[in-house]
């Protein structure tokens, strides 16, 4: 049974390949393979909860020897919502796409990003994250080429140097680990590095590795230009996930592993980093021109809320209250992954429609699009912060701990980042309400816009209402490797 | 006195490799850069060799010299013949880059004196190299490469993959050269078949010496770029379903192979001892069809003409054009 | 005399700050690329020094496989740039 984890990740690995030989039925191949992909994590998840963390040992080796898969209570919630994203952005991948041959290059590429971010959340080996990381990197950069126009080629390029820079510099932590203590085992590592010099030093390099791959300030600038041109349905995977998932490594290398080198410092140091890109980030996308760039400087924006809660984490003592706030992050972190990727699939499908995606002549696109717009505003709920949805719970836990720790300084900067997130998806409704004949029919209920709508009722009302169990699930199967 | 002359001998190799990374990575000229490059790629093979890693040794002469540098070369048309350097536009960035960089080597040094004194350093290879004769192959890497850590290989074919995949979407097959000249033709003719030999010679002798799928593919590879400059019409009219199946199939096998086990065994890719060593023989010689393919269409430039199918399934939904 | 494993670490350190370097400095692409790669062998160079113990004793041939996987990711990563750089410049000549 603990069979679904090798399942998640080999069965969108068989869909690439055969979607590169039968490029015909190629769609039919990435739903089919993405749905059984989505049964194996709701199954996952659901062993998860039973019986706590699941493990399969590659090759029957011992761990260390030889590679651990591994779901826990965080890696499992995140590969189930990265799948539902993913499914969700495939069916209306199907649609988007007017080329045949684009979508026949597609569905490989993106196929690989599937089993690159599933192989990632279950990996239990250091050198191993860092080739999914790669093959991450690789398959992002090259969705993002698929828009095959300058603006697009330029980002991929930056994308890509800066992404590799990263990862090199991730591997010279690895390097270094592996010269101090022996092992690639995330498992054992837990338990045996310390606060030596040489823990200190790769701690420092991994991090700046992950921290250039979540695209934390100043380290952001590739991913505007990045997530604005690629396509409408990877824009949303890469906003929603790929950034994500960095995130995750550092959480999981920070609070496992490295828990015992990490200073109140450097969480301070993150976590004021993650407030600068709140305040900058938002006041960006208040600026922007168009949809897509503004949803790209509001990630990097909610990307720094997830840092402020870093030095929180580390302040509070294990138990409840720790639990809590993690849980709180995790919160925020899928609400931000279901709110954003339902704003890309709308901002494509404006896009498709108007020919454009220029705010300011967005006008009366509420009326021809009426379901689009309404789902851009549930997205905006969520990105904003209000009642239901998930992230108002995350944020208001978030003032809360951060009360509790008496580190209050960080009220203000959540205060002016909802303020400014405010702003900008009320600036987008004012134009999509407003007078206008930008597009030329009007579209009802149609089914490329489902997806999308999906998705952020999940952001805003689902994980609202619904949080009781995650909070639970967490507690109850702490999700951290051990002390 | 031995002692004295392998000292000499490593620091004269380590000034060496320093000298020609600086200097390529300052040269204006970029014929130059990459010329350097190839050639910091050949004694870091000897570095390799040195460091009792033959493995490594081929696998950096035919991979990170010989394909990057064809890679390399041929790429240096598309660019202008200077540099940019930052600094001509703020030397204070670059005192600033300078610094940090400097700095960061001297802190990664501080750590890695310490860490060398560490002791936990050699647990893992004894286990290794206890469990090597269960393995099913007698060369530890090809053990660890396609046995312990066999997962790992799977996702390194994944990511050649995407980038062979990548090369195709982005662009055309690059126009064929004139033909070369008559010796280059006629040398390509005893030299094309001794590279496909030691290729598979490479993959047979994997298993209990240095050698294996990559170096193998990569040899392999040579030989068809090889092939492709001394003769250009050589490689068209390849069937290109075929090519196809050939870039999918290494991790097609491998795959297969994983599930096979998985039935068999509980765990994914868990060999049985009696069978791991013909597994790994099948599954490298999948693998090394893929890396040949891969790295010869990757060195072609991008898509032979008709690569692409041109009666796909098409939308029934007419849009207004693909948005930008 | 420092010992072997160290010197080559530190010339695996020293590779990782030339190129590094360049990285940070350069704004072409194929200088970029260059670059990169030499990082990628600085850091190869740090793993396979101290995977090597002496003459005498035998190696850790888990670096081994580690740094084979990277030479060939690092391989397939400056296809990709390139071909990305080649396509651009038709874009661009267009």
């Amino acid at each position: 049974m603990s069979n679904a984890i090798i399942w998640v990740i080999i069965i969108p690995l068989l869909g690439s390949l055969l979607s590169i030989i039968w490029s015909r039925f190629a769609s039919f191949i990435a739903i089919s393979s993405n749905l059984l992909a989505l049964a194996a994590s709701i199954s996952i998840v659901a062993q998860v909860h039973q019986s706590g963390p699941l493990i399969h040992q590659l090759g029957s080796w011992q761990a260390g020897l030889g590679i651990t898969l591994r779901a826990d209570a965080l890696s499992s919630i995140l590969l189930l919502m990265s799948m539902l994203v993913i499914s969700a952005a495939t069916f209306y991948a199907t649609t988007y796409f007017s080329d045949p041959l684009k979508r026949a290059r597609f569905w490989p590429l993106w196929l690989m990003l599937v089993v690159a971010l599933n192989a990632l959340l279950m990996s239990g080996d250091l050198f191993n994250l860092y080739v999914t990381l790669e093959l991450l990197g690789l398959s992002a950069v090259a969705l993002t080429a698929l828009s095959d126009n300058r603006a697009a080629l330029q980002a991929a390029i930056r994308y890509l140097s800066i992404g590799l820079l990263g990862s090199l510099v991730f591997l010279v932590g690895v390097a270094l680990i592996y010269t101090g203590h022996g092992t690639l085992d995330l498992v054992a590592l837990s338990t045996i590095v310390q606060a030596d010099p040489l823990s200190q030093v790769a701690f420092g390099l991994m991090t700046a590795g992950l921290l250039i791959k979540s695209a934390l300030f100043p380290l952001h600038f590739w991913l505007p230009s990045a997530h604005a041109s690629a396509p409408a349905p990877v824009s949303a995977a890469l906003s929603a996930l790929v950034v994500k998932v960095a995130v995750y490594i550092l959480i999981r290398l920070w609070i496992d592993i490295f828990d015992l080198t990490l200073t109140p410092l450097s969480g301070m140091l993150l976590g004021s980093l993650g407030a600068i890109a709140v305040i900058w980030g938002s006041w960006q996308a208040l600026q922007a021109e168009r949809l897509k760039l503004m949803a790209a400087y509001s990630t990097v924006a909610q990307i720094g809320y997830l840092f402020i809660f870093l030095p929180i984490i580390i302040a509070l003592p294990k138990g409840p209250t720790q639990d809590a706030a993690f849980t709180a992050l995790l919160l925020m972190a899928i609400t931000h992954g279901f709110a954003k990727s339902a704003f890309f699939l709308s901002a494509g499908v404006i896009q498709q429609y108007c020919g454009h995606d220029r705010i300011a002549e967005l006008g009366g696109t509420a009326r021809a699009l009426p379901l689009t717009i309404f789902v851009i505003a549930l997205s905006g709920v969520a990105l904003i912060g209000l009642p239901p949805s998930g992230s108002f719970i995350g944020k208001w836990q978030l003032i809360s701990s951060s009360l509790q720790t008496g580190q209050g300084w960080w009220i203000p900067v959540i205060a002016i980042g909802s303020v400014l997130a405010t702003a900008y998806v009320f600036r987008i409704l004012g134009h999509a309400f407003g007078p206008g004949e930008s597009v030329g029919r009007v579209l009802n209920w149609g089914h490329q816009e489902i997806p999308a709508l999906m998705l952020a009722i999940f952001a805003t009302l689902i994980l609202g209402l619904g949080s009781a169990w995650l909070w639970d699930f967490v507690s109850q199967h702490s999700a951290f490797l051990g002390s | 006195m031995i002692e004295l002359l392998w000292s000499i001998f490593d620091v004269s190799l380590v000034l060496l490799v320093l000298a020609l990374a600086w200097a390529s990575c300052s040269t204006q000229d970029m014929m130059r850069a990459v010329t350097l490059f190839i050639a910091l790629g050949l004694i870091l093979a000897i570095i390799w060799a040195r460091l009792k890693a033959p493995d490594l040794a081929l696998a950096e002469a035919v991979i990170g010299a010989g394909i990057s540098g064809a890679l390399l070369l041929s790429a240096i048309k598309d660019y202008p013949s200077t540099t940019t350097v930052l600094s001509r536009q703020s030397s204070l960035v670059e005192w600033v880059i300078n610094g940090m960089t400097l700095g960061l080597v001297i802190i990664m040094t501080w750590a890695v004196w310490h860490g060398l004194n560490m002791s936990d350093g050699l647990r893992l290879s004894e286990q290794v190299m206890s469990q090597v004769p269960v393995s099913g192959v007698s060369n530890p890497v090809t053990a660890v490469l396609l046995n312990f850590r066999a997962y790992d290989t799977l996702l390194e074919l994944a990511v050649v993959l995407t980038a062979v995949l990548t090369v195709l979407n982005l662009n055309h097959k690059r126009a064929d050269v004139a033909a070369a000249s008559p010796l280059l033709r006629g040398m390509t003719r005893w030299l094309v078949p001794l590279l496909v030999v030691t290729a598979g010679y490479l993959l047979w002798v994997g298993a209990h010496a240095p050698g294996g799928a990559f170096q193998a593919g990569a040899m392999l590879a040579s030989a068809m770029i090889l092939l492709q400059l001394s003769n250009p019409s050589s490689l068209q009219g390849f069937n290109l379903t075929v090519l196809r199946i050939l870039l999918v199939i290494g991790i097609f096998i491998f795959v297969l192979v994983g599930i096979w086990m998985m039935s068999v065994n509980d765990d994914f890719l868990a060999f049985n001892p009696a069978w791991a060593g013909s597994l790994i023989l099948i599954i490298e010689f999948a693998a090394t069809l893929s890396i040949a393919t891969a790295l010869t269409l990757a060195y072609l430039g991008g898509r032979p003409t008709g690569w692409e199918f041109t009666n796909p399934v098409h939308s029934t939904k007419q849009h207004n054009g693909e948005p930008s | 005399m420092i010992s072997q494993q160290l010197l080559y670490a530190l010339a695996g350190i020293g590779l990782f700050g030339i190129g590094l370097r360049a990285t940070l400095l350069h704004q072409m692409l194929l200088e970029r690329l260059l670059a990169l790669n030499v990082c990628g062998a600085g850091v190869f160079l740090i793993f396979i020094a101290v995977a090597y113990g002496g003459i005498e004793t035998a190696v850790d041939p888990v670096p081994h496989a580690l740094v084979l996987t990277g030479i060939v990711v690092a391989v397939s990563a400056t296809a990709m740039a390139l071909a990305l750089g080649r396509r651009l410049q038709e874009l661009d000549d267009e």
